[in-house]
Parts: structure tokens; C-alpha cells; sequence
């Protein structure tokens, strides 16, 4: 297997109706068992950029490759192998989180007591083994992210594409996400992570991109993006610094 | 195989925990059929079986005034009045009551007329054997008159209903007068004790059959209307839950990881399909169990299904198809389930009153019966009407079918589109 999780060559996306393109000419390698950090403001293309990457949303121009497989050749097996945290709770908050899991984990095909385990392993993994049979309208926000969370690992994905898993959460549920992260990352999953959270991607993310009116602004290691001009104090200065003060809509 | 089974039971268990989804699904239409049935079953009696009330003086009481009065007695549609109020009617209070719509119709028989037909009877045998040497002298006579007095709003067609029976009457018992003298003139001139008896039902009789698959000669009853009629409705009302379905499983991104679960997005599709269809079909069945359980215990005729399960299975499916692609599409379609309910029941509505649902397309004026051929709702209602009172089979719905297919088709080919167009 290439060292290269994800090869983005030159893609472009402008959508129907649209004068300026989301996408625009990007180009971009994430290295296998990153924690790649895909920041941007508001209407910057990063969702448009995670909807390519999985094969959810086609491309005008460009090519993008995942472990080496060109995406609309391979895509049945590519996407296997990556797993999506989507930005909403992607769960049916009228199933308990048991049934939401099982339901996800079926879908891919697990069964008997691999799934059954699996199951019991991702709840565990975000505290919720106690509280699985709830239904999850009846979750507090920062527990129905975390099976939000797991609901996307549960085939165990080689890559993880994560879209604001920390949005609205308390910090004690930010904090084990976080972890969550860094531990899966471990075991070998390639993340990839969009965030507002300056701060929490500085710390979770070792590579980052910056991407503003759908151009790839600057990518590299964060700390040597960091301390690549004195300006720059921290990733929340970079950023400013490269996509300006101007309100986004 | 195994994620289809997995995905169905995913939707039966968010749609039996969905308690608003559930009430509009099963309880709705039941309670729509019951008040609707119960509403419009005195308009299909007046349509189909209404009887009048007919005021009737017999001053006669001679052989004319005592056939009409036991003809009329014998016909279902007329109920004979001869008081009111406990007093016997006179000609001043028929016209009166006949006047104020108490009665629709008033029948004088005026003393005398079986006298005054008698002897035109007798004038006219006379004549026929007339001697050269004995000529016979018409006598003269009062005019036979029967009167009649209708009520101003009495409906045309209701006029000519006891004019035609009047006539037939009078004319039977004329010819029967003619026909008796006759008689015993020719007994008496060839000395015998023969006569012949005349029948004035007539030598021609009437063989009446409803014809089969006709589509004008079906009059329903209110309870042969309302329950496929309702039925077929709330097959199409199950858009609202199913679009608020999809476009909440679209807007909080269950559909984005189902796309990327392989082989899943079809799968999800049609398991929707598969649940929303066998739901249509126990709405149908739910609406029949009321038409033939609980309508006649609150004195509605029970429902008549035929003979031809089969059809009647297929008609389902087909109507419960369609009603499926068509939610299919509109969740495809729109963005918010608020936008697709709002849309949705609409359309539903006009398409229902356009297609016989509401009032039925008999009553209707001809461009609307024309324009009501366009609504899947009416293909869904002339199928069961097919099935239920022309006694027809798979045969007798094979149009209706196919064009609920067909607007299935078509509807899932929109459906599709949309889901593509919205992926790009």
C-alpha cells in the first residue's frame, strides 16, 4: 500500500447555477496515519472538498486517488475504506443508539458476533454502553456527537473523514472526542478533520491545509507552518493572517 | 438480500415510534371513511333509491281510481298519501302541501273517470259492430283527466318518472276496459260463455341486466363510494410521512453514509418502497374491515367486494405503488418536509376532487368527468369500482393498472433524477 492515503490532482467543482467555482484547482497529498487538519472559513470549500473525497459529490477536473485507487474506478471498494463523520447527527434519533449502530454496522455488512461485539465496543469506547437502549432524541448533544462519532469507525475505515465533530459539545465532551481521535489514530486510521476550532486543531491536527474561495492556501506540519514566520503566533494567526479579517457569509 | 431485510425493519421501527406518522397512516382515513360515509349516505339514496312522497286523492273510487292508487302502492319509488295530519286530503290541502314541498307530487283521480271511460269503451266496441240500421250516437262525456301537481323544485327527471307511470297505468287499464268489452260483445254475438282475460302488464315484456364494465351505469351506494374512495385517498396521503422520510434521512446526513455504505443508497430506496407499500395495503384493508364491520351497525349498507380477491390484491399494489413513487418523488424533490407536506396534501386534494373522491364523478358536469380521467386517484377509484360493483377481474382493471404503473414509472424516474441532480 502507497504511503499516500489521499492524492488530490488539480480537482475543481463549481455547482450547477454558480458563477465561481467551490473547488478550485486544488491539489494535495495526506500521508497515511496523519491527523490532517482541513481549515477554512465559511463557504471555503471544505465540506465541497470532503463530498469529493468520499465520492459523494462529482467533480468537474482532476483526479483523486485513495490508497492508490482512483476514486470513480475503484469506488466500491475505496469506499469501504473510508468512514464519514458528517458535520449534522447523521442518526435516526427515533432508534436507540444500539439500533442506530446495528442498523449502520448491517449496512456494511457486518454480522453475528463480530457485530455484535463491534457494537458493544464503539459504545464502551464513548461511555455510552450504559445508556445504549435510549432512543437518541433523548441524548444531550455531546452524547448523540459521540455516536455520531462511532457510527463512522464501526467497519473500521482506513480513513476517517471527519466534518466539525465538536461542534456544539461541552468540553468534557470535546475532550473525549479528542481522544477518541488520537487513539484511533494509533491503531493506524488516517484522520481527516475540518473544524472552526483553531485551538483544537493546532493540538489534535499534525498536518494541516488552508483553503479559502476553494484554493488550496498553504498546507504542510502545523508546527513548521507555525514557525515559518514570526508573525505567526499560533494557527488561529496564520490563518487570519492568510484568509483576512473579512466577514464570511 | 440480508441489507434489505435490515434496512425494512429500520424503517417499520422509526415509522411505528412515528406516533403523528402512525395517526395519520391508519386513524385518519378510518375516521374519514366512517364521517364520510355517514355524511353522503343520504345524497347516494336520493341519487340511487329516493322515494316520493306522493299526495293522493282518489275521488273516483271506481275501477280507474283504485288501479292507479294499487299501482302506485307497488312502486318502490313512490310512497302514497292519503292524509295528512290525520285528516283525509282534500284538493285544497294537496295543493297546498304539494305547494310548500311537503310533498313533491299530488294525484287527483276526479270522480266520474271510470265512468266517462267506460262509456268511450262501450262507444268504441259499439262501433265496431255497428249495425248500418242502428247507428251508434256517441254520448257525451266529461274529458278523463288524472291531475297532477309537482312541487316547482321537484328535479325533471323525477316529473317524467311518475308521468311514465301514470301513462303506463292509465293506458293499461284502458286497453284492459276496451279489451274486457270487447269480450263479452263477441260472446254475446256468438253465444258463448267464453271470455278472455287481458293482462296489461303487456305481451312484450322487459329483461333488465346491468351491464358488465360499463362505466355510466354504476351508481354506487354511499358505502361502495366512500370506502375505496377514502381508501385510495389516504394510500396517497402516506407522501406526508414518507417525504418527511427522506428529506430528514437527506438533510441530517444519514443519506450521505448510506451512499457511502456499498450496495445501500438502491437497498434504502426500496425498502422504503417495500414498507410504504405493504403499509398501503393494510390501510386498504383496515378501511375495508370498517365498510363491512363497523358502517352497517350504524345502519350503512355493508360493503360489497366481490368476487375477485385477485384483482382486488393487484388493484391494491398498484394503487399503493403509485401513491409510494409519487411520495418518492416529492421527497426528492423539495427541501423541507414542511414544503413537501404542504405540497403534497394539496395536490392530493385537488387530485381527489378531480378524481371522484369527494364527490363522484357521475354527478360530475361532462368537462369534469373528462378532466377527472387525468388523476391517478380516479384510475386508483374506477379499479375498485370495477372490482366491487361491475364484478369485474383482472381483466376489467387492466387499464387502471397500467396507468398506475405507469405514473408510478414516471414518478420514480423524477425521484431519481432529483436525487442525482441534488448530488451534483
Amino acid at each position: 500500500m502507497t504511503d499516500i492515503a489521499i492524492k488530490i490532482e488539480n480537482i475543481s467543482k463549481t455547482y450547477r447555477g454558480s458563477l465561481v467555482p467551490a473547488v478550485d484547482d486544488i491539489t494535495l497529498d495526506i500521508p497515511r496515519g496523519v491527523k490532517y487538519g482541513l481549515l477554512g472559513p465559511n463557504g471555503a470549500g471544505k465540506t465541497t472538498t470532503i463530498s469529493i473525497l468520499t465520492g459523494l459529490l462529482n467533480y468537474d477536473s482532476g483526479k483523486v486517488f485513495i490508497n492508490g485507487m482512483q476514486l470513480e474506478k475503484k469506488y466500491k471498494k475505496i469506499r469501504q475504506q473510508i468512514g464519514l463523520v458528517p458535520q449534522d447527527i447523521a442518526l435516526y434519533d427515533t432508534l436507540s443508539a444500539r439500533e442506530n449502530l446495528r442498523f449502520i454496522a448491517e449496512m456494511y455488512g457486518l454480522k453475528g458476533k463480530e457485530l455484535h461485539n463491534r457494537i458493544e465496543e464503539c459504545l464502551e469506547m464513548v461511555g455510552l454502553a450504559g445508556n445504549g437502549r435510549k432512543q437518541i432524541r433523548r441524548y444531550s448533544g455531546g452524547m448523540k456527537r459521540r455516536v455520531n462519532l462511532v457510527a463512522g469507525i464501526l467497519h473500521r475505515p482506513d480513513i476517517l473523514i471527519l466534518d466539525e465533530p465538536t461542534t456544539g459539545v461541552d468540553v468534557q465532551s470535546r475532550k473525549m472526542i479528542l481522544e477518541f481521535l488520537e487513539e484511533i489514530n494509533k491503531q493506524g486510521t488516517t484522520i481527516i478533520y475540518t473544524s472552526h476550532y483553531l485551538e483544537e486543531a493546532e493540538d489534535l491536527c499534525d498536518t494541516i491545509a488552508i483553503i479559502d474561495d476553494g484554493k488550496l492556501i498553504i498546507h504542510g506540519n502545523t508546527r513548521e507552518i507555525i514557525k515559518s514566520k514570526e508573525e505567526y503566533t499560533s494557527l488561529e494567526s496564520v490563518f487570519l493572517h492568510l484568509t483576512g479579517r473579512k466577514l464570511r457569509d | 438480500m440480508r441489507k434489505l431485510f435490515t434496512s425494512i425493519m429500520k424503517e417499520i421501527i422509526v415509522l411505528t415510534r412515528d406516533l403523528g406518522g402512525l395517526l395519520i397512516i391508519f386513524l385518519m382515513p378510518m375516521v374519514l371513511v366512517f364521517v364520510m360515509a355517514m355524511i353522503q349516505d343520504s345524497t347516494f339514496r336520493k341519487m340511487d333509491e329516493t322515494q316520493l312522497q306522493v299526495a293522493f286523492i282518489n275521488e273516483d273510487r271506481d275501477s280507474v281510481g283504485l288501479a292507479i292508487e294499487e299501482g302506485l302502492n307497488h312502486s318502490d319509488m313512490i310512497i302514497l298519501e292519503k292524509e295528512y295530519d290525520n285528516k283525509p286530503l282534500d284538493r285544497e290541502s294537496l295543493i297546498r302541501l304539494v305547494g310548500d314541498g311537503t310533498f313533491q307530487i299530488g294525484i287527483i283521480v276526479p270522480a266520474g273517470v271510470s265512468q266517462n271511460l267506460r262509456k268511450k269503451a262501450m262507444y268504441l266496441v259499439e262501433k265496431a259492430f255497428e249495425d248500418e240500421e242502428y247507428p251508434v250516437v256517441m254520448v257525451e262525456t266529461e274529458p278523463s283527466l288524472v291531475i297532477l301537481y309537482f312541487d316547482p323544485v321537484i328535479k325533471h327527471s323525477f316529473r317524467e318518472t311518475v308521468r311514465m307511470a301514470l301513462s303506463k297505468l292509465t293506458y293499461g287499464i284502458e286497453s284492459q276496459m276496451v279489451f274486457k268489452l270487447f269480450s263479452q260483445k263477441v260472446s254475446e254475438l256468438l253465444d258463448t260463455d267464453n271470455s278472455l282475460d287481458y293482462d296489461p302488464s303487456g305481451i312484450i315484456q322487459l329483461e333488465e341486466h346491468n351491464a358488465v364494465n360499463s362505466r355510466t351505469e354504476v351508481i354506487p351506494n354511499s358505502v361502495q363510494h366512500n370506502v375505496p374512495a377514502w381508501a385510495v385517498f389516504a394510500m396517497f396521503f402516506i407522501l406526508i410521512p414518507l417525504t418527511a422520510n427522506i428529506i430528514k434521512e437527506r438533510n441530517n446526513g444519514s443519506m450521505l453514509r448510506i451512499r457511502l455504505m456499498p450496495g445501500s443508497y438502491l437497498v434504502t430506496i426500496f425498502s422504503k418502497i417495500i414498507v410504504y407499500l405493504f403499509i398501503s395495503m393494510i390501510q386498504f384493508l383496515l378501511m375495508l374491515l370498517v365498510g363491512i364491520l363497523i358502517l352497517p351497525l350504524f345502519g350503512l349498507p355493508l360493503l360489497e367486494i366481490g368476487d375477485h380477491i385477485f384483482a382486488l390484491i393487484v388493484m391494491i399494489m398498484a394503487t399503493g405503488l403509485a401513491a409510494t413513487a409519487f411520495g418518492l418523488a416529492l421527497g426528492s424533490i423539495f427541501n423541507t418536509p414542511e414544503q413537501a407536506a404542504a405540497f403534497g396534501s394539496v395536490s392530493v386534494i385537488i387530485m381527489a376532487a378531480l378524481g371522484g373522491i369527494w364527490v363522484p364523478v357521475f354527478v360530475m358536469p361532462s368537462i369534469m368527468q373528462t378532466i377527472s380521467t387525468f388523476s391517478p386517484l380516479n384510475w386508483g377509484l374506477e379499479g375498485f369500482y370495477t372490482i366491487f360493483l361491475r364484478g369485474g377481474g383482472i381483466i376489467g382493471i387492466l387499464p387502471q393498472v397500467a396507468l398506475l404503473l405507469a405514473f408510478c414509472l414516471v414518478c420514480m424516474i423524477v425521484a431519481f433524477y432529483f436525487l442525482r441532480l441534488k448530488k451534483n
